[in-house]
């Protein structure tokens, strides 16, 4: 096609409006560089933790706790944050946590089933599970909010009411619990010898599908279609996304992570038990995505912020107690953490959606 | 931008798009009723009506978004069946929305190739091609002269002007064989307007593209399009060469909400049997 006179609209085209106030130019950089700014709270907040704690609060063994937390956390924040992405919310997540790893460790009691196989079918029913959830949601048109609420009750049910709701003493099957989450450390070990990184498991696995899912999301078409099913469904479906089917895909992504969040727990602490994921660690899991700065109106969202969110979340449940408060108080700071989060993310989204105007 | 004649469509242009007695309902509300368009080849039609007359739920329908309750698509001379806009754009039928369908949280280059993007492999895994899509983006808007601050700026930083242009290049980058465009000028200005209705007159004449045009301005259906059917109440009230019809006359018709159509149904109903 031959060129046709350029239409100059250039650097100072109408509508891009230049941020004026302090707090707005303060708001833009928190949403362009997320992962940054909650990094920062982080290292201020192991910084204070570390001081106030003599140097004990960076100490390995406490560390391990800190991370495990993290990871067991983090794995389910990151699914959130997919979920959040497309505009959808799971509420059933700590239910799939504890039924996941109970079928496991029943299967292996009953039928003597391999962990490992037992494991593979504890993530596939945390998949389904998911599905499910999506399945209802989009078919029928319910909210996932609703959707969600409804499924944790009925899984909770379920999981109480199979072997008289008894925790279950799971078998150790090497090298199972060992690749897992089963802690082989020892204060007289090496941080970076084979017992060392034990220590840590959990929150490798974690830092491990993270990444995936930020691969996933950043670089792959599931991702950009992830994004624009949550950012605007209509026009997503006008220009031929499957919006319905990405929304599903990604129910099943988080019931999946889920499931094997519940798994590692129970490799770790040999035990599986159906009360293992009370629906505040879902809460807490939000929390931690919205602290890392995933919107609450969809269409953006960072799994690694979740990460951080989720070291913020778990750092001040531990080290707020370690400093020496009582346990009850560190839930007045996560709560008042909580409520910070928000309102800098509904101000955020505030801005995003002024300027789509 | 010189754009007063139309050269007139070959006579023996072929029909590359017939809609055939269309009608579609969302509950209660009655938005076609039995519609058909033909469209030949390099030909631009201009499609007109009242707000709610059902201008954008008939190219929805031809878009893939909506499927009709009745009626038949037939297309390069073939019926298709339309289940979703990912099936039309394969047919090479392209379509810029009346809410342009960008995404606001991704950037210009990631709507320019959404639905249809370039990867590359990367020890095993299909990934995004970015830095491609980022390049060709950047080339066509240069080649079409649309300029923007840059293809890497989320779309919902940018002027309700310039997002419609994103959405009539991206329309045209697959090299389309049909165009629909509903209300592709609304929010440009006078200069954006004569930029993209040349572009429209430009694919019509280089690549023999067929275009439906929904415009509100007279002046700017006279200036490019060949047809104008005018669509009253769910119905096609008036068919009509711009060669035959004049402004005025159109504007006649349109106010008095009667057409051609219109009159014959008048007609019917003191004739019973003819419907
Ligand atoms: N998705 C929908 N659900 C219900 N009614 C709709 C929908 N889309 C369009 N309509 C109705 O169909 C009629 C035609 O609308 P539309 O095709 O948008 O008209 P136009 O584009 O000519 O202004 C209107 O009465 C509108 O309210
Ligand atoms: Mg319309």
């Amino acid at each position: 096609m031959p060129p046709i006179e350029p239409l100059k609209a250039g650097k100072n085209a109408v509508g891009v409006k230049a941020p004026h106030t302090m707090t707005e130019r303060l708001l833009i950089l928190l949403s362009r560089y997320r992962e940054a700014s909650i990094a920062v709270v982080a290292i201020v907040l192991v910084i204070y933790f570390q001081v106030g704690s003599d140097g004990g609060f960076l100490s390995p063994q406490f560390m391990s706790v800190v991370l495990r937390d993290t990871g067991r956390l983090g794995l389910i924040a990151a699914a959130e944050v997919m979920l959040m992405i497309t505009g959808e919310i799971d509420l059933s997540l700590s239910a799939i946590f504890s039924i996941a790893p109970y079928v496991m460790a029943l299967m292996s009691v009953t039928w003597g089933v391999p962990l490992a196989v037992g494991a593979v079918i504890g993530v596939l029913i945390g998949v389904l599970v998911g599905a499910i959830n999506g399945i209802i949601t989009v078919r029928f048109r319910v909210p996932s909010l609703i959707t969600t609420v409804g499924m944790l009750f009925f899984l909770q049910g379920i999981v109480v009411s199979i072997y008289n709701s008894q925790p279950i003493v799971a078998p150790v099957e090497q090298p199972f619990n060992a690749i897992f989450g089963q802690s082989l450390y020892q204060p007289s070990d090496a941080l970076l010898s084979w017992h060392g990184v034990t220590a840590f498991t959990p929150f490798l696995w974690t830092v491990l599908i993270v990444l995936a899912l930020a691969l996933a999301l950043n670089r792959t078409t599931f991702g950009l279609h992830t994004i624009a099913t949550g950012s605007n469904i209509i026009g997503a479906r006008e220009i031929g996304v499957r919006a319905d089917r990405m929304k599903i895909y990604n129910f099943m992504i988080a019931g999946g992570c889920a499931a094997f969040a519940g798994i590692i727990n129970t490799a770790q602490f040999t035990s599986a038990d159906p009360q293992a994921g009370s629906p505040f660690l879902t809460l807490q899991a939000i929390a931690a995505a919205v602290i890392g700065g995933t919107s609450l109106l969809g269409g953006s969202g960072t799994v690694i912020g979740a990460l951080i969110g989720a070291f913020v979340v778990a750092s001040l449940n531990n080290g707020l107690v370690m400093i020496g408060a009582q346990a009850t108080v560190s839930d007045i700071y996560l709560g008042a953490a909580i409520i910070a989060a928000m309102i800098l993310s509904i101000q955020v989204d505030r801005l995003r959606t002024r300027r789509r105007l | 931008m010189n754009t007063q004649t139309i050269p007139p469509l070959a006579a023996d242009a072929p029909v590359v798009l017939e809609m055939s007695n269309i009608s579609k309902s969302f509950g209660a509300v009655t938005a076609l009723v039995d519609v058909s368009i033909k469209l030949r080849r390099g030909e631009v039609l201009a499609l007109v009506g009242d707000n709610g007359a059902g201008k954008s739920t008939l190219i929805k329908i031809l878009s893939g978004f909506h499927q009709p309750d009745t009626g038949t698509i037939v297309s390069q001379g073939k019926e298709v069946r339309f289940a979703s806009p990912r099936d039309a754009r394969a047919q090479g039928i392209e379509t810029v929305y009346q809410d342009l369908a960008l995404i606001g949280d991704l950037s210009v280059f990631h709507n320019m190739f959404l639905g249809r993007e370039y990867h590359k492999r990367i020890l095993g895994l299909n990934l995004l091609d970015n830095r491609k899509m980022r390049e060709q983006a950047q080339i066509y808007l240069d080649t079409l002269g649309i300029s923007i601050p840059s293809v890497n700026s989320t779309v919902d930083l940018l002027s309700g002007g310039q997002r419609q242009c994103i959405a009539v290049a991206r329309s045209i980058y697959s090299s389309p064989k049909i165009l629909v465009l509903d209300e592709p000028l609304a929010a440009l200005g006078v200069r954006e307007s004569a930029h993209v209705l040349g572009l429209i007159q430009n694919l019509r004449q280089q690549r023999q593209v067929s275009v439906i045009l929904i415009v509100h301005n007279y002046n700017q259906i006279f200036e490019v399009c060949d047809r104008i059917n005018f669509l009253h109440s769910g119905e096609v009230a008036l068919d009509a060469s711009t060669a035959d019809t004049s402004e005025e006359e159109l504007i006649r018709i349109v106010k008095s909400g009667l057409g051609r159509k219109a009159i014959d149904a008048a007609a019917a109903e003191v004739r019973p049997g003819i419907v």
